[in-house]
Parts: C-alpha cells; structure tokens; sequence
C-alpha cells in the first residue's frame, strides 16, 4: 500500500440512537486505493459506522477524517424516481458545482445505463437502480466511497459490472469502505476485512481472498473467541 | 466557477420538475382552493354578509390550506428512496437547500394563489384593482412567511407517522398571527381604506416574516439531521 495520507480516518467513534450504543469506540484507516471490507451480523453497526463516515450522522463521540471528497451508494438510491436517469445526474452533477454533460454520457455509458438514460427510474429494476446509484456516487470522483450492501438483489451481469468498478477505483487511488453479507462476490475485491460485533470493531486484518476463512474468522470473534 | 444561487436555483428546478411530471399537489390544491371558495360563495346568506366582510377570510383561508397541500409534499418526495441524503452528500449547504425548498415552494403556492385569485374576483365582487399593488405586496410577504415556516415544519414531521395530518397540527398555532394580520390588512385594502389606519397589522406581518423565516434557516440544519 502507497504511504499516503490515509483516505478515511476514524478515530475512537462512538454514536448512539436513544440510549442504545449502535457504534463504540470504533478506530481505523483506510489508505487511497485500499478497499475494506466491514462485515457483521444485522445491527452490528455496518451501516451506523458508513452513515457516520459519509457525515450524514454525527458521532457522539471521536472523529472522523477524510482525505478527499466522498460518495456513498446505500440501499436506497437517494434519487427521484419521477426524472429520468440523465436529470437525476444533472441535478446532482449541479449541486457540487459541476457542468459536465460528457461525463455524465460517460458513466451511464459505463454503467451499461446509456439507452435507458433518458427514462424516468422509477421505471428501472434494482440492477440498473444500483448502477446508477453508483454513477451518481463517482460522479465528483471522490476519493473516498462508501458502498453498503452494494450488490443485493443484482443478477450475474449487474454485480459483475459493479465488481468491475470497484476494481477500477483501486487503481484511481479511491478508498473504499464495503458493507456486505455477499462475501463470495466481493472477498476478491478487499485488500483488509474489519469485523463489526456488537457496534465494535473486534477485529481488522488483511484478506486473504477466501470467504470461508472470513467466516470462520467472524464466528470466531462473534462468539467471544 | 458555478454561481453561488446554483444549488439554490437547482433544488428549487428539480422540485418544480418533479411536480411537473407528476401533478398531484397541485391538482388537489387546485381543486381544494376552488372547493372552498365555491362552498363558502353558496354557503352565506347575501342579505346578512357582505361581500367585504366574506372576502379577506375566504381568500385567506383558501390560501392557507391549499398551500399546506403542497408543503406536505415539499419533503415528502425527498424522503422517497431517501434522496435528501443524496443531497446532504453534496458541498450543497443546509441554508443552500432550504432556501431552494422555499422557492420551490412558493412558486409552487404562488401558481395555485395565481390560478385562485380569478375565481375569488367572479365570486365575490370585491374591487381588486383599486389598491392591486399593496394587495400583492400583502399576499407575498404573507406567502414568503408562511412558505418559510411551512417548509421547516415540513421536513420535521416528514419521518413521523400521519405527517399529512401532523403538518396542520404543528404549523396552524404558528400561522395565527400572519394569517390575521393578512385578513386585516386585505380587508381595509379591499375597502379602499388608507394603509396607516392597518399599519399595526402591517408591522406585524413583516416582523413575523423577518422573524421566522431568520429562525427557519437556523433551525433547519438540526432538523435536517437525524
């Protein structure tokens, strides 16, 4: 990994919703180009923990540093379903200040999303839901992004696409975060794998490509070893 | 360099954009603010009420309700597939995206004020024209105060449950004093009556205006947060 300036820097982070502590003292670096991988049970703070990151959610405690701008895909797509795939982009390409019609053309053509880019969303399946979520997330090219669950309900073909991607981003120095259950998909695209328990960070350590060993390794931790 | 009114300007497009495709609110503002001005036309008796004295409330009232209707729907479509965190991933600020939800907003009101007012003029024969500039003045500020305040309100009930119903609740007690002021000033307009006889009511209405749409920023980027 480049000695850089850390992409992401998340110092002892803690966040709470009422009196339940979702995220405890959570610490890590993600370095330009490294992709990691959070997994965890449902509630284990995977979500809280990328929420936090992206400032959508303010800790209540600790800090978090990033290194560049940042883009996030969710599980929902954070766009209006009554404009067409190109206004959805133009919109947002607006908001951060930028006027750039070809690299809109760009990213739908790269997203395999260009013949339907001047149909309404609400008309699109998840697949092409998710691509396009993730065009607008890269659109500023960020230097960090957030993905969470970022290939459920795709097919074959759409999560190659998005794992293509991925892919890409480590060579344009991106930082990326990764929230996931589909370990199979996605284990080959992760330089460390952060293991969330309980809203805690019980473990980050360096992947080594097999989802049976990441596993294993979170049943282990999970249960207290 | 992108113009700093670009976000602004943007938010306030796209909301107009979306309604355009889809025509809900202001279809059924429309037609509540016909609703209500024909119902209170048949409703009174001629002989006992006059013109001048039904006029400034049913104006008013019409106004005030039809515009909730869209208000309530001002942050409902940003919760559709959580698009406004979309936008908060922006460099776009909290006072840039409330000041684009208001003038979405009261574009919007102003369409359906614009389209009631003909309507208001055939059914109750009250002369207009006579004082139109004050009058509008009157109705804008009104408006721009009760955009303001419906708009904070707006996305703090959009994630509660019945937020339809929660809207009017929570707003209507903070409307009461601009919404009075604007009868009483439309009425001594409507009547050709001088402006210093009301200018108590006028000061009100500005303050009112200065006031809470002032707090309406402030407090909007708290509400923003979850």
């Amino acid at each position: 990994m480049p000695q850089a300036e850390p992409a992401v820097t998340v110092q002892e982070v803690s966040r709470r919703f009422g009196h339940r502590w979702v995220l405890r003292q959570v610490s890590l670096e993600v370095a330009p180009g490294e992709a990691v991988l959070l997994v965890g049970g449902n509630g284990a703070g995977k979500t809280t923990l990328l929420r936090v990151v992206s400032g959508l959610l303010r800790p209540n405690k600790g800090s978090v540093k990033l290194g560049g701008a940042v883009g996030m895909v969710a599980h929902h797509t954070m766009m209006y379903d009554a404009l067409t795939a190109r206004e959805n982009l133009t919109f947002f390409a607006r908001l951060h200040g930028l006027s750039i019609r070809q690299r809109i053309d760009g990213l739908l053509q790269r997203m395999g999303l260009a013949h339907v880019g001047d149909e309404r969303i609400g008309t699109f399946s998840r697949g092409m839901l998710q691509r396009l979520a993730i065009a607008r997330a890269l659109m500023h090219e960020p230097k960090v992004l957030l993905l969470d669950e970022p290939l459920t309900g795709l097919d074959d073909a759409a999560s190659r696409t998005v794992i293509d991607v991925l892919g890409e981003l480590e060579q344009r120095a991106v930082g990326l975060m990764v929230a996931t259950h589909q370990l199979v998909e996605l284990v080959g695209t992760a330089h460390r794998v952060g293991y969330m328990v309980n809203g805690r960070l019980a473990a980050i350590e360096p992947c080594a490509g097999d989802a049976g060993q990441v596993v294993e390794r979170y049943r282990e931790l999970a249960s207290g070893g | 360099m992108a113009s700093p009114l670009s976000p602004i300007l943007a938010i306030a497009a796209k909301d107009l954009l979306v309604e355009r495709r889809t025509k809900t609110a202001f279809f059924s503002s429309l037609v509540f603010a016909l609703l209500v001005l024909t119902i209170l036309y048949f409703a009174r008796d001629k002989t006992a009420v006059g013109d001048l004295d039904l006029a400034p409330g049913a104006l008013w009232v019409t106004f005030t309700f039809a515009g909730m209707l869209g208000l309530n729907r001002a942050f409902a479509l940003e919760m559709g597939n959580r698009a406004i965190d979309g936008v908060r991933l922006t460099p776009a600020s909290a006072t840039e995206i409330f000041l684009g939800k208001v003038l979405g907003s009261l574009i919007f009101v102003g369409l359906v004020e614009l389209t009631a007012v003909p309507v208001f003029v055939l059914f109750y024969d009250v002369p207009i024209w006579r004082q139109l500039p004050l009058l509008l003045l009157v109705i804008a500020l009104a408006t721009v105060g009760f955009v303001s305040v419906g708009t904070l309100f707006s996305a703090m009930v959009v994630r509660t449950r019945f937020s339809e119903v929660m809207l009017p609740v929570l707003l209507l007690p903070f409307l009461f004093p601009p919404v009075v002021a604007a009868v009483q000033l439309t009425r001594s307009l409507l009547a050709n009556r001088p402006l210093s006889e009301v200018s108590g009511w006028l000061s009100l209405l500005a303050g009112f205006v200065i006031v809470f749409s002032t707090f309406s920023l402030f407090l909007f980027e708290a509400i923003l947060e979850e």
